[in-house]
């Protein structure tokens, strides 16, 4: 390629390097190649960089079920009307040593359940809160979506503001935080964001104009479905419960294995009643809110939350009533009992502040391939709910465990990018213990429908061999059928010392190393804490001695695994 | 795993089926016996298998002779099943214990092995041994384990192989028990297989390098027996071990008090199959007397005539009986004559007079004490009727006495010195053993009821969960004719193998359906006679108006000390 003259003249001319300054000429050239600098026979013009630069913003998101990213792709894209240049980034993709370079950084962040940041945006957040950064050049703001009905509402939005800020980042638009409804708030927050960045630039004559987020009413398809089968998959004896739900709907469900469905739980019908006996209005009183237009009924029973109210809402009936009511949280039906409506007129609107029931998430655990595309399974433990307020787990192990066969159920889908099957001729390795198997079943059936030639190894475990094995039988027929190459189980409970699917990992470490080195995609699936982090370090370690690694590049080996989506986490 | 004998179809490579020696087709079973590597199979690839609770297929075959079975909780499979769990698997393990006898220690270890690693409840069963059920895969090995330190085997309990030799249970009968019991052990001993097979896959003795001669077994060579074979050793006039229901039977001659042979008889079984006429039970035909000397000789004669020309292609039809339908009982005879190179003599005369247990206290001649308890089909466990298990335990504790077990699937609180009985009767007391013994009407301590559901694989009906309570319907209907101290033998079988011993019965219940019974009737109380299909497929109401009809014949009619069995034959059965 290049000519022999050429490379003697390069060779002359890098003899009196060190080797120090010739690996830094490396990475010098690397930098110019990387850049598109190439082919350009003028030095860098710094002056020509900065003019483009200060154009341009980095909108990163930080998302687990998705609110996040979609919110912040609608925002580059306004922004870009705007003649603004956004660079949008995963936090999970973020190099946080790119954070001095900033000039505009601008993060749309959740909060999960106990206050913590989504998982794809956990080594952003850690690297934040464990670093000591300058950043006096950084100009920022956050957006931070939340649930009220959660007690550390945004608090990763917050923490993320603070240490910006500790670290002399100048806020150039104050945190703002949104509720389930953001729509409205992210908007009003972005039109400042844009604001401050073109009066900065001043290169855009154009006025500002907010930007148009599009409200939809209903952005996710809701998908009503019948009840086909609802069982407990352990058996009598077992301290779980772990219901096999399987759903049909009247049309063509568009999922894909990895993917999760959204599903509201109704209220209790005797409770309803009450309040509706309570408060003496027509059951079929037709109340239109923002939200939703139906009876009084049908929105107490599948719209509106009435469980544990928010203290917020609990105000604006104090104020809608005008009666005195302490700041608590309490049920609808107790607070109509001890601070009456005055008649059904006012109860009409209560009705319209109350909150929409929160939608739960669940792994699918079937495949359109497999089962048709009119159906939907999930896996749901009951003890899934613990990690949840009384009220809730009252309200969801009622509604989903009691689900009569017949009974109807109101669902949407939601896309889980991330956390989807490699090609048809690639190797999976799946760690799911406990409900950790449902999307791996889902996995398995599209796998085994499709009749896809790349090899699986499931890894599965629970308390007890007899009560637990969850999906057994059609595990023994993937293994049969050759869809399942090799399957490992880790029951803790069956014998004296406990063991884990951690352990059965650790005992074919060879074996998985070789899966692994020739191409194979790792998921894992099921809790958090502590599987899902003892069965990371398991790998790191399995990556270090059969890979003959120090630590760091195991962690760097696993960190490529990601950015090939070679490593995928569903954990909760 | 070696197949060296494996024909090979040359056009299509394909293994041929295998011949026996007169060409025959073998069934399956034989090539995996053979091919089994002494037993060994792929058991400990089977045992270790995390992703069921079954074993693989061959290996299914190859557990019974290591003295398990393979089954499944029958009244969970459809549940388990709903749930997309596999059958409830679990293994039974039955003992060998020839002749039913245990030290005191031993029932201590017994009972704890039973709460460790089995639903808990101690089986006695029809061959004086004991089963534990419900022990699941993981627990076999801590189950052998556990046995083999209190020096308990499994070993040839089930199987292609001689089973648990049988011997008459009440030393206090015969002044030569001793010695007669002691052949039980001896046949046991000289009919084991020779593969060290048990201790490597179960107790992890090293497998040795290279096959030795210890391994050669010259009796079962590689191919075993072509079915289960069975020995029952009885001491006249008690035929309480039911002896003519065995392959082979010896019934002990004693002359001037001393034992100097046996009377052999050879192809008992009751095994049939429903619709399958070339199938019958039958009761051993006493071939002739051979002296103490001889015995062992052709007992293990016996064992190799029918080890080469029993039916290897028809599992059904693979018993001794059928092989004697094929040689005659005179070519059988001749045959053991050639082998053994002795003649058998002339039958000594015998009589038997009943089959049944003495229950109660009785003192042998040398001047122990033996309590014989009544157990309702074997079944030893604490419940509502009776804390019998804790009752056995805290007997055993004390090490003064042992324990024997019967073919009526009682216990013997046996061989107790005068000086430890009062010990042994204030427990007895204590626990009520004696009044529960007394308390149970003659039918019921006379009744057999073999396993059936929820665990026995073959079961078509219920036995030993149903029988207690037919028989408390079938009771008042004694009474209502005068006939409640009437010793009817009743035997009840969950289908037609005859576990329970029912065609040997005067009144024989054997399931076709579940909730259905063919009524047979006509045996003999002494077990020289089989019964007769009388009625097909009765519930329980017509097994009841049956029996009401039949008992009022026969307590009208009957002749003086005539039995239900002798008028059923002579007024239904003849006739």
């Amino acid at each position: 390629m290049i000519g022999d003259l050429r490379l003697k003249k390069l060779q002359e001319f890098f003899d009196s390097y060190s080797k120090e300054e010739l690996i830094w000429v490396n990475g010098y050239l690397s930098g110019l190649v990387s850049n598109g600098k190439v082919n350009s026979n003028a030095s860098v013009n710094g002056q020509d960089y900065k003019a483009v630069s200060t154009k341009k913003i980095t909108l990163a998101f930080g998302t687990e079920t998705g609110n996040s990213k979609k919110l912040a792709t609608q925002l580059a894209a306004a922004a870009k009307k705007h003649g603004v240049v956004v660079k949008l980034t995963n936090l999970s993709q973020y190099r946080v040593t790119d954070l001095p370079k900033e000039d505009f950084l601008f993060v749309v962040i959740s909060t999960q359940g106990e206050g913590e940041p989504p998982i794809p945006a956990k080594k952003f957040c850690d690297y934040i809160h464990e670093n000591e950064l300058s950043l006096p050049n950084l100009k920022f703001s956050v957006l931070a979506l939340g649930d009220t009905s959660y007690p550390l509402f945004c608090k990763t939005g917050e923490d993320v503001d603070a240490q910006l800020l500790k670290f002399g980042a100048k806020q150039v638009v104050p945190l703002q935080k949104c509720d389930v409804d953001y729509e409205e708030d992210a908007q009003a927050w972005f039109a400042k964001v844009l604001q401050v960045v073109e009066n900065q630039t001043a290169v855009t004559p154009a006025a500002a104009e907010p930007a148009p987020v599009v409200k939809k009413a209903t952005n996710k398809k809701h998908y009503h479905g019948t009840i086909l089968t609802n069982i407990n998959l352990n058996d009598r004896g077992s301290k779980k419960a772990t219901y096999h739900i399987e759903i049909e709907a009247n049309e063509a469900i568009a999922y894909e294995p990895g993917d999760t469905i959204g599903i509201v739980p109704n209220n209790r019908a005797d409770v309803v009643d009450r309040i509706l006996s309570l408060t003496g209005i027509a059951a079929d009183k037709i109340i239109i809110t923002a939200k939703a237009e139906g009876t009084v009924r049908e929105l107490l029973l599948h719209n509106l939350n009435i469980c544990y109210l928010l203290t917020s809402t609990i105000k604006k009936y104090a104020t809608l009533t005008q009666q005195e009511i302490p700041d608590t949280r309490m049920d609808l039906v107790d607070l109509l009992r001890i601070y009456p409506v005055k008649d059904a007129d006012q109860f009409e609107d209560v009705v319209k502040i109350l909150m929409p029931i929160a939608p739960r998430l669940y792994s699918v655990s079937s495949s359109p391939a497999a089962h048709g595309e009119n159906e939907i399974h999930i896996t749901v433990a009951k003890n899934a709910f613990l990690t949840q307020d009384e009220q809730r787990f009252g309200l969801c192990s009622e509604f989903l465990g009691d689900l009569p066969v017949g009974s109807s159920i109101t669902f949407y889908v939601h896309k889980d990018k991330n956390f989807k099957l490699p090609a048809a001729d690639k190797d999976v390795i799946m760690i799911g213990p406990g409900t950790g198997v449902a999307p791996f079943r889902s996995f398995l059936a599209e796998r085994d429908a499709t009749g896809a030639n790349g090899r699986n190894w499931f890894f599965f475990g629970e308390q007890h061999f007899t009560t637990d094995f969850l999906y057994q039988t059609e595990m023994q027929n993937y293994v049969e059928t050759g869809v399942l190459t090799k399957i490992d189980l880790a029951f803790s409970r069956d014998q004296q010392e406990k063991v884990y699917v951690q352990h059965r990992i650790k005992e074919k470490a060879v074996e998985f190393f070789q899966w692994i080195d020739g191409g194979a995609s790792v998921y894992i699936s099921g809790t958090k804490d502590p599987m899902s982090k003892d069965v990371e370090q398991t790998l790191l370690q399995i990556i270090e001695e059969q890979g003959k690694k120090t630590r760091e590049e195991a962690q760097q080996y696993l960190e490529l695994l990601k950015k090939e989506g070679r490593y995928e986490k569903d954990v909760y | 795993m070696s197949e060296q004998n494996q024909n090979i179809d040359e056009e299509l490579g394909l293994p041929l089926p295998r011949r026996g020696n007169k060409g025959e087709v073998l069934s399956p079973v034989e090539r995996i016996k053979t091919a089994s590597d002494g037993l060994r199979g792929t058991l400990k690839e089977s045992l270790t298998s995390q992703l069921t609770g079954a074993l693989y297929e061959d290996d299914q075959s190859l557990i019974k002779f290591h003295g398990m079975y393979q089954q499944d909780d029958r009244d969970r499979r459809e549940e388990r099943t709903a749930k997309k769990l596999e059958w409830l698997f679990s293994y039974m393990i039955r003992l060998r214990l020839p002749g039913g006898f245990l030290t005191p220690e031993q029932w201590v270890a017994l009972h704890e092995v039973a709460g460790k690693h089995s639903t808990g409840t101690i089986k006695i069963t029809t061959r004086q041994t004991v089963q534990l059920h419900g022990i699941l895969k993981s627990h076999i090995k801590p189950t052998i384990s556990d046995f083999n330190l209190a020096k308990l085997d499994s070993i040839a309990a089930c199987g292609d192989v001689n089973r648990n030799v049988t011997c008459s249970a009440h030393p206090n009968e015969s002044e030569i028990h001793e010695e007669v019991f002691a052949f039980a052990d001896k046949i046991s001993v000289m009919a084991l297989p020779k593969t060290r097979s048990y201790y490597e896959i179960w107790l992890d003795e090293e497998k040795l390098a290279e096959k030795t001669e210890t391994e050669d077994d010259p009796l079962y060579q590689d191919r075993y027996l072509p079915r289960k074979f069975k020995i029952g050793i009885a001491i006249p006039p008690n035929n309480d071990v039911d002896v003519l229901t065995n392959d082979v039977g010896l019934i002990a001659v004693i002359e001037n008090n001393k034992l100097i042979g046996f009377n052999i008889a050879a192809g008992g079984g009751l095994s049939s199959t429903h619709g399958n006429p070339n199938t019958y039970a039958r009761l051993a035909t006493v071939l002739g007397f051979v002296t103490v000397e001889q015995t062992l000789k052709a007992v293990y004669e016996v064992i190799t005539t029918q080890r080469d020309y029993g039916n290897r292609s028809d599992r059904k039809l693979a018993r001794l009986k059928y092989t004697i339908d094929r040689l005659t009982v005179e070519g059988l005879k001749e045959e053991l004559e050639k082998r053994c190179g002795f003649k058998l003599a002339e039958i000594k005369p015998y009589r038997f007079t009943s089959r049944k247990d003495h229950y109660g206290w009785k003192k042998n001649h040398q001047g122990k004490w033996y309590f014989t308890l009544f157990l309702e089909n074997g079944r030893v466990l604490d419940d509502e009727l009776g804390a019998m298990k804790t009752a056995l335990l805290e007997i055993a504790k004390t090490g003064k006495a042992n324990f024997r077990f019967t073919g009526n699937q009682n216990v013997i609180i046996a061989d107790v010195m005068e000086a430890d009985k009062p010990a042994i009767e204030k427990l007895v007391k204590e626990f009520k053993l004696d009044e529960h013994t007394a308390n149970a009407g003659a039918l019921r301590k006379n009744a057999i009821a073999c396993v059936a559901f929820n665990t026995c694989p073959l079961a078509l009906a219920e036995a030993q969960r149903y029988l207690p309570t037919l028989i408390d319907k079938i009771e008042p209907l004694l009474a209502k004719h005068g006939l409640q101290d009437d010793e009817i033998i009743l035997r009840m079988t969950g289908c037609p193998n005859g576990c329970g011993r029912s065609p040997a019965a005067e009144i024989g219940f054997v399931g076709t359906a579940y909730g259905q019974y063919n009524l047979h009737i006509g045996g003999d109380r002494e077990g020289e006679r089989l019964n007769t299909k009388y009625k097909d497929n009765l519930n329980e109401e017509e097994i009841l108006t049956t029996l009401d009809e039949l008992f009022e014949v026969y307590a009208k009619e009957r002749n003086s000390g005539e039995t239900f069995g002798d008028f059923s034959q002579r007024k239904w059965i003849l006739n």
